[in-house]
């Protein structure tokens, strides 16, 4: 129930860490196998919302996430680490 | 003026000190009195801290914080510098504002519109909150820019009441935690961030699940922010009957009442937004359709849910 702002960070710092070291061959590829099967699934227009667009969408964020988020990462948990040493 | 003689009347008797005291002499407000006639001695003596011995020596007998309020609004030199930094606060913000992409600079100008209530509205949707049985149109009327702000709308979703039931939430819950001898005031400061940290994970996962499940509704998220707002409006009548009758059963049902009435305002606000059209040419998907279902199901069950997990902490059967 005591959250603070300081856990949701954290939290958040985690989250993002565990998508950026998901495995690409193990993991990723094994879902993108179903995708590909269907390559114009989601280039139909907004109106065809098929079962198969979640997974689309979950793999376009995933990627885009570990894309982006790479290098800052790296700077977050630096500085994560240097305050949690400092002040326990 | 008499004041200024008397650092100098008064050094004359304290001359010994004044060398070990003059480092101090500009903290003179927060030590013992004599200390403070230090200054004159001192060789960087200059009006400024002939200002601030004086007023500190005519207030010191009263209040120690009042003086060093007085000490920060009478002083002129403070004055610039406060209205310089002032400035360019301003500068920095009015630049960063400008830097941001263009749809922010028309959200961040568009939540002056959810600010825009008078009473007659709220008066309205409270009750419409808490009694949203009638019959009647549930439509939101549109602008030309855009939505239109509350005062001119009932319908339309507005900040100042989220803002204000979180407020009353937290003094509430620490009203209830004084009725039980379990209040301190780190409590409050606690109530507040839970609260906070709960309703960013909420939005954050709800803005989530719209877009995996890519549906495009005429919902924003400023919008979706302030209809979870609106719980809180349930949670301080629940707490406050609680706190009337201090019985268990009261609590509950006054819970059922609020989960309830809460579940059918939000299904009658949300559902001409988030479901599709019935006239447009969004009727062909079916799985769509279900999908848009199934969400505002969701939002319209978790309110409930955290009503009930963020007032149980402060029920003691």
């Amino acid at each position: 129930m005591g959250f603070s702002l300081y856990s949701l960070i954290e939290a958040a710092l985690l989250c993002v860490n565990a998508v950026a070291i998901l495995n690409e061959q193990r993991f990723l590829s094994k879902i993108n196998v179903d995708n590909q099967n269907y390559p114009g699934a989601g280039a139909y227009g907004n109106d065809h919302q098929n079962a198969g667009g979640a997974k689309q969408q979950l793999l376009t964020l995933i990627r885009s996430v570990r894309t982006v988020m790479r290098v800052p990462l790296i700077a977050f948990n630096i500085i994560t680490i240097l305050f949690l040493i400092l002040f326990g | 003026m008499h004041s200024a003689d008397d650092p100098v009347h008064r050094s004359k008797n304290h001359f010994h000190p004044s060398t070990a005291q003059a480092s101090n002499g500009y903290e003179g407000d927060y030590t013992v009195p004599h200390t403070r006639s230090a200054p004159s001695q001192n060789a960087f003596f200059s009006p400024q801290s002939a200002f601030y011995s004086s007023s500190s020596q005519q207030t010191i007998p009263t209040n120690q914080v009042a003086s060093s309020m007085e000490l920060l609004s009478n002083n002129p030199f403070l004055n610039v510098g406060i209205k310089a930094v002032g400035d360019s606060m301003k500068d920095i913000t009015g630049k960063t504002v400008n830097m941001l992409p263009n749809e922010m600079k028309k959200s961040l100008s568009s939540i002056k519109d959810y600010f825009a209530v008078d009473q007659i509205y709220v008066m309205k949707k409270l009750s419409l909150l808490l009694f949203p049985f009638r019959p009647r149109n549930w439509s939101v009327g549109y602008s030309a820019d855009g939505p239109v702000p509350p005062r001119v709308d009932t319908n339309a979703p507005d900040y100042y009441i989220p803002l204000m039931s979180v407020m009353t939430y937290v003094l509430v819950a620490g009203l209830v935690l004084g009725t039980q001898n379990r209040f301190t005031p780190e409590q409050l400061g606690m109530h507040a961030s839970s609260a906070l940290v709960w309703n960013i994970i909420e939005i954050g996962l709800l803005c989530l699940t719209f877009y995996i499940l890519n549906i495009q509704s005429k919902l924003r998220t400023l919008d979706l922010i302030a209809y979870c707002g609106y719980k809180y409006v349930g949670m301080i009548a629940a707490l406050s009957s609680y706190l009337a009758t201090h019985s268990l059963f009261v609590y509950r049902c006054s819970l059922l009442y609020v989960s309830i009435s809460l579940s059918y305002f939000l299904i009658k606000c949300l559902r001409l937004k988030i479901l599709p059209d019935t006239s447009g040419s969004h009727t062909y998907n079916a799985n769509g359709n279900a999908r848009r279902v199934y969400l505002l199901l969701a939002i319209v069950l978790i309110q409930p849910l955290f009503i009930w997990y963020l007032t149980r902490h402060l029920i003691v059967t």
